[in-house]
């Protein structure tokens, strides 16, 4: 439609008597509505969407938390700031944030790191490069019930293969069910098996839009490969860095597929048999589906969401300096 | 709270879209008045999980009702039919006429009856209680006397056992010999001791599995008759607690949880020698121990301290059904002893009823893979020693899959017996809350 | 104006030469590769395997490694018990169509939150990414209710609706396009003349393509294995694939060879599509990459 607005092939431009010069064209003029108004209209699907769609589900659920709310419940007893001061004593809350963050360390860190280095390696030269990039996208496409399957074969205390190989090496078995942290490495490792080639395809599209010339530039330079890397490449990988980093953060502090997967009962929110692994969004969706506590589950919700921006905040903070001096997007 | 958000939500597509959203408001009206027409001819719809042996009754039903029409939607696995048959109730539509509600899931709406229409009220007349083992359709009351469901299949429960692993330790192992070891739950223990002492491997799968079936004994469960949590108050509980706990640290517990990897495959490697056994269970065994073991599980007729009862559904009518008649009729014929009979046949589920658990195709029925036993009459006598309805107020069937399960779990990780149980308690009321 | 080209991005076309590695690729990192891709494929290959050989092999201690007779047998079976080829149609139509959306729309967002000014754009933009931040367990009942007032429960509407666009897809592309795209080239756009819309088919379009056939390809995937949303708002009439693949699962025991042949057929669709998209990405850069 906005190529109708630029067309200057409106009628009444022709015959009009002529303008003082000071005056601006029918099609300067039309120019100008379209810079204003373009950016607007492209903005606004999401937008509008997001008021039919993503709006009333979040405004339910600022409502509800201060409501003392049963699932199925046909209204709700007020109950102010409640939810919230029980939350702040509840340890259950609080052993699921601290193993959200050591999950999410675990992850998200490694799976950074794994997916900018492997999209160095996917960005030489290579032979069948379509196949490669492809190929690290698997692991998301495998379906749940095979990963499933497969990490509790793989994990397993008593007949696992991780521990089978383990005493063939000489070494304790691991109870990667029971304890905690270990437990928390398991998970990490099935994110980051989903997640790294998913994070590594971002990193590669953003490599290979870098102009050849500047790398040249660098090789004339003298710079060595790692020093190229680091001085040139990454800051102009910088929004993109950005990107992965708040979008892991994002991700890795809601992670909820993969505890529920690696739960050795199947369909289970506990997150083991002492919450050993239960994240923050497990005990919300415990909180509001099994237990029925519509309002503390969304209580819980509020509360991971601060944590998130917070985190999220910190984090971009953090890249914006690691991939500092990249101007490349002013 | 369907109105009120109906209502909220309307207000927030108004406040934010104003007049953009022109085109989406016709689609609004166009797509929710599909339904008013005053057509003679009527759509049921019927929610199931799982195998419930329908899919030819069906269309038996719509043969004898030319102007119904029975849309039939079929969920796999029990968790995530749940998991939106809350959603749709909560949500205020969207329930299927005729809900399926699992033993298991009753406890979570069996406190708000008034999303259900009471069968005892709309359905036929001349189905009564006394079509149903007494247990059965008690469960089903609430507390305000709304029968939420009418009985499908039910789970009870005998013992099943290896037979070369009994023999092996030296001990009793015909069908016939070993009902003293399962006559009451300490000669089960005791049974335990000497299986251990002689091979020590373990007797049962893990602590929970005992445990659940010990409580679902009691007169009163975790939560009493005044929706009250009673965990602490009920003395039968801890002591239930400690008897498992105590025999499982002598080294009776597989501590494989129900339904893991790792259980599944101890059907095959003999890593526990009995498992308490509901009819459905006999096609979980010869699926997980595999043609190989033909022969090495057997089943008797015995359970510690009387019966019990594992799984089994409902059928209900949400009120959100716009044919709430209709669907009870429906539900009340599905589940006819006559019905529920050529269901057994389809797909095995167990019937409730007491006329179906007389009939001679389910008491002839025999069992190949457990040694050729006849396991229909074998589990319809043990249908007859399931005890009184035990009353589940809200959160009943939570607490033990998410307070006491996950506890004795953690015991037979190496927690103390008490601190365990501090940990069950501790749950118990934080789902009570 | 599709002449546009940019000088200091033109790149020295040199025969198999792409990216800024000047290495050839050694032994080395192929063995990484390939260790790489085994561990990624595996679980594809795994459910193939059991679904061409019968349950019986989860429960050995050794599983086998070669793929068995039955996988012809277990994939009539699932053909047998689920509408498969309904499922299969609504699944493309869904995914054809967010993605789409989704890509059109990202990419359309990105490139005004990139490089466009307007007022309020920074806080906007923050208020997009801020709504990833929300976690969705709980939005299910209020969508779920407003998608039934729109009269769209057991329509692929109430699938598509919510995903038409995404947050992820709009914060992609606009980090994305603020690398790639360069004002002077939308600059010298607009001064031959090219309304803002053209600006953004013309030069902001082939500029993103690789980022776009991204987004394409995770979407598409992101919709194909949705589950518990399609679950509750279409029924068995009208199913998508996972729903479909689902029913697989009933009964106490499960077969798992029969569950995987479904997992498997599902999987191949989504290969094919991987592999056209994955050549876009490759195709986009050659052309993005010499011309604007």
């Amino acid at each position: 439609m906005s190529e109708t607005i630029a067309r200057p092939v409106s009628p009444p431009a022709s015959p009009a008597p002529p303008r003082p010069p000071t005056k601006l064209t029918l099609r300067q003029r039309l120019s100008i509505a379209d810079v204003k108004i373009a950016p607007w209209l492209y903005i606004s699907p999401f937008f509008i969407l997001f008021a039919i769609t993503g709006l009333f589900p979040l405004l339910f659920t600022a409502y509800v938390s201060l409501f003392d709310w049963e699932l199925l419940d046909e209204t709700g007893t007020f109950i102010g700031l409640e939810n919230y001061t029980e939350l702040f004593g509840d340890a259950q809350f609080w052993n699921s944030l601290v193993n959200t963050i050591s999950i999410f360390l675990l992850s998200s860190i490694p799976q950074v790191i794994i997916a900018v280095l492997l999209a160095a390696l996917l960005n030489t030269n290579l032979r069948a490069s379509t196949g490669w990039r492809v190929g690290v996208l698997l692991p998301y496409v495998a379906s749940l019930v095979a990963v499933g399957i497969i990490f509790g074969n793989l994990f397993g205390v008593q007949f696992g293969l991780v521990n089978n190989t383990l005493e063939i090496l000489g070494l304790d078995p691991v109870n990667w069910q029971n304890d905690r942290f270990a437990s928390h490495v398991a998970i990490a490792m099935m994110v980051n098996w989903r997640w790294t080639g998913y994070n590594t395809l971002i990193v590669l599209a953003a490599m290979q839009a870098i102009p050849r010339d500047l790398i040249e530039a660098a090789v004339m330079d003298g710079a060595g490969a790692a020093r190229r890397f680091f001085s040139v490449v990454l800051p102009l990988l910088r929004p993109t860095l950005i990107f992965v980093v708040i979008t892991s953060t994002i991700g890795g502090l809601q992670i909820f597929t993969e505890p529920k997967l690696f739960s050795e009962l199947p369909g289970s929110s506990n997150g083991g048999a002492q919450n050993q692994f239960q994240t923050v969004t497990l005990y919300l969706y415990q909180s509001g589906f099994q237990f029925q506590d519509l309002g503390y589950a969304s209580a819980i919700a509020w509360m991971l969401f601060l944590v998130i921006i917070i985190f999220a905040i910190a984090n971009f903070l953090l890249t914006r300096r690691l991939a500092a001096s990249g101007e490349a997007d002013r | 709270m369907r109105q009120q958000l109906q209502r909220a939500f309307i207000g927030a597509i108004a406040l934010v879209t104003a007049g953009s959203l022109a085109g989406c408001g016709g689609d609004d009206s166009a797509g929710g008045s599909g339904t008013t027409s005053s057509n003679e001819n009527i759509e049921l719809t019927l929610g199931t999980f799982g195998e419930f042996g329908y899919e030819d009754l069906i269309k038996e039903y719509e043969g004898m009702h030319s102007n119904i029409k029975i849309k039939h939607d079929k969920v796999g696995q029990g968790g995530p039919y749940h998991e939106a048959l809350l959603t749709k109730l909560a949500g205020g539509s969207g329930a299927y006429d005729v809900s399926a509600v699992e033993e298991g899931h009753l406890s979570d709406v069996l406190s708000k009856p008034q999303l259900f229409n009471n069968l005892e009220e709309i359905g036929p007349k001349d189905v009564t209680k006394d079509r149903w083992l007494g247990w059965k359709y008690d469960a089903a009351k609430a507390k305000d006397g709304t029968l939420i469901g009418y009985g499908t299949d039910i789970g009870p429960l005998a013992m099943c056992y290896r037979k070369d692993l009994l023999q092996a330790a030296g001990m009793p192992f015909e069908p016939e010999a070993v009902k003293p070891l399962f006559a009451t739950w300490d000669s089960f223990f005791q049974a335990g001791d000497t299986y251990v002492k002689a091979t020590g491997k373990a007797w049962y799968d893990s602590n929970s599995q005992i445990f659940n079936a010990m409580q679902n004994q009691l007169p009163v469960g975790y939560v009493n008759k005044d929706d009250k949590l009673v965990i602490e108050e009920n003395a039968d509980i801890k002591k239930n607690w400690d008897k498992v706990t105590a025999a499982g640290a002598r080294g009776q517990t597989a501590k494989l949880a129900a339904f893991s990897n790792e259980w599944n495959s101890g059907f095959k490697t003999g890593a526990f020698a009995t498992k308490t056994c509901p009819a459905w269970m006999l096609g979980v065994i010869k699926g997980q121990a595999g043609p190989e073991n033909e022969g090495k599980w057997a089943v008797t007729d015995a359970f510690p301290n009387g019966g019990g009862n594992w799984g089994g559904s409902y059928l209900s009518v949400p009120k959100q059904s716009k044919h709430p008649k209709e669907a009870a009729e429906l539900a009340a014929w599905l589940t006819a002893p006559e019905q529920q009979i050529k269901a057994f046949k389809a797909k095995g589920t167990f019937p409730s009823q007491v006329k179906a658990l007389e009939a001679g195709e389910l008491l002839s029925t025999t069992n190949p893979y457990f040694g050729g036993i006849k396991d229909g009459e074998l589990f319809a006598k043990m249908a007859q020693k399931v005890g009184p309805a035990q009353y589940k107020g809200p959160g009943d069937g939570q607490i033990q899959e998410n307070a006491t399960s996950p506890a004795l779990q953690a015991v037979e990780q190496g927690a103390s017996p008490e601190d365990g149980w501090k940990q069950a308690v501790d749950a118990a009321k934080r789902i009570a809350r | 104006m599709t002449a546009l080209t940019v000088p200091d991005r033109r790149a020295p076309v040199r025969r198999g030469r792409r990216g800024f590695g000047d290495q050839r690729a050694r032994f080395w990192v192929y063995g990484l590769l390939i260790a790489f891709l085994l561990g990624s494929a595996f679980p594809i290959y795994w459910s193939f395997l059991v679904a061409s050989r019968d349950s019986g092999m989860l429960t050995e201690q050794i599983p086998p490694l070669l793929p068995g007779g039955n996988f012809f047998a277990n994939a009539s079976r699932v053909f047998d018990t689920v509408p498969f080829w309904k499922a299969l149609g609504n699944s493309v139509i869904v995914g054809g169509v967010v993605t789409l959306t989704t890509v059109f729309f990202s990419t359309l967002a990105g490139f005004a939150f990139a490089k466009l000014r307007f007022r309020g754009r920074n806080g906007l933009f923050l208020f997009v990414v801020a709504t990833l931040a929300v976690p969705t367990q709980l939005g299910i009942i209020p969508l779920y209710i407003a998608m039934s007032d729109f009269g769209w429960t057991g329509t692929l509407w109430a699938v598509m609706v919510p995903n038409l666009v995404t947050a992820v897809g709009v914060f992609w592309m606009r980090q994305y396009t603020a690398q790639v795209l360069p004002y002077e080239l939308i600059e010298a756009a607009r001064v031959d003349g090219c309304s803002m819309i053209r600006v953004y088919w013309h030069v902001c379009l082939p500029a993103v393509r690789p980022a776009a056939a991204f987004l394409a390809m995770f979407v598409f995937m992101t919709s194909w294995n949705d589950f518990m949303w399609p679950l509750i708002v279409l029924n068995a009439e009208n199913p998508t694939v996972q729903v479909a693949l689902e029913k697989l699962q009933s009964g106490y025991y499960v077969d798992y060879s029969l569950v995987l042949a479904g997992t498997t057929l599902a999987t191949i669709p989504i290969l094919i599509i991987l592999i056209l998209l994955g050549r876009q990405i490759v195709a986009g850069i050659m052309h993005g990459a010499v011309k604007g």
